[in-house]
């Protein structure tokens, strides 16, 4: 829903903002995309941005995948399943389909899926209407949910300190990017900056502790 | 890139979202192999990830556009502040913490609102 009340912000039409929702289904993809659309950030950094944000993608579909896989499953099946999955339909995959029978996986993968981001993309599109129609604070509102629920989200996955040297790292240099980066780049070096020090530092820390 | 993603948002929203992220979801198809999560480049993309989305959270607060900008700059950074005390004080609750932040911004735009 807050989607949707991003990609207003962003100057961007309703049906492009439930296009984004069927189409990036990830949350955090669709934030920054939204997000950096309106910061005007460069179109290819945009396109970097998102893809970074979506590796973890890699990781979570191949844990899910090999369950739906059956010994006549078609490849162009595999890569229409794989598109649905983001945490949601991942976590509730790996929930409930080791219990059910190879044959009624794929349904009720489906089933799920779809409903998933059959209701999302539906309510990104009333998100975007609702940011118009309710009063401003409301609206204000609407804006910040996704991104409080995907930071909150985020530090709740922190797992050790190179996670929470990302967000620190990531919270310190944004006024300073801002600054002094121009172009459209400021996220990409700040990514890069932060995150890669973070990385870096938790690289040597695990190095003098091995 | 010299292309304006205001000019033709759905282009936008498939080269610059849609086909950036898939690309991933599609390679899981193709690698047979299971790989390991905790490699160096994977726990490199995952920081960079992580600074990337605290990065544009801050950039939504920092230059915010329509509605949020009528909320006071020190209300948004304060909502920014309750929703990480939040967070800690009720255990790392992502709940909590959309709550307090959510009662900042309304509040702020409510009574100090342009």
């Amino acid at each position: 829903m807050s989607t949707g009340a991003l990609a207003r912000a962003a100057d961007m039409p309703p049906d492009a903002a439930m296009l984004a929702t069927a189409l990036i289904w990830a949350g955090p993809g669709q934030v920054l995309f939204f997000g950096a659309l309106a910061a005007k950030t460069a179109p290819a950094a945009i396109a970097v941005a998102v893809s970074l944000s979506s590796v973890r993608l890699l990781p979570m579909c191949l844990s899910v995948l090999p369950m739906l896989r059956g010994e006549k499953t078609r490849r162009i099946t595999l890569l229409f399943a794989a598109h649905f999955i983001a945490v949601t339909v991942w976590a509730e995959s790996l929930r409930r389909l080791p219990e059910l029978e190879k044959a009624q996986r794929m349904p009720f993968f489906f089933g799920f899926a779809l409903t998933c981001l059959g209701l999302t993309t539906l309510t990104s599109g009333l998100g975007y209407w609702l940011t118009a129609a309710v009063p401003a604070p409301v609206a204000g509102g609407l804006m910040m949910l996704s991104p409080f629920y995907f930071l909150a989200a985020t530090a709740r996955a922190a797992r050790d300190g190179s996670d929470w040297l990302a967000i620190g790292a990531g919270a310190a240099l944004a006024p300073l990017t801002q600054i002094f980066v121009g172009g459209g780049f400021d996220l990409m070096i700040l990514a890069l900056v932060g995150g890669g020090g973070a990385w870096l530092a938790g690289f040597y820390a695990r190095k003098v502790a091995a | 890139m010299s292309f304006d993603p205001a000019l033709s948002p759905y282009l936008a929203v498939v080269l610059l979202g849609f086909l950036p992220s898939e690309v991933w979801r599609w390679l899981s198809v193709l690698v047979a192999h299971r790989i390991d999560e905790d490699s160096e480049i994977f726990r490199f993309v995952r920081s960079v990830a992580t600074a990337l989305l605290v990065g544009v959270v801050l950039k939504i607060v920092a230059t915010p556009a329509r509605e949020l900008a009528a909320v006071p700059i020190w209300a948004r950074g304060g909502a920014l502040l309750f929703a990480g005390a939040a967070f800690f004080a009720f255990r790392r609750s992502v709940f909590a913490a959309i709550l307090a932040g959510e009662a900042v911004i309304v509040a702020g735009a409510w009574w100090w609102g342009r």
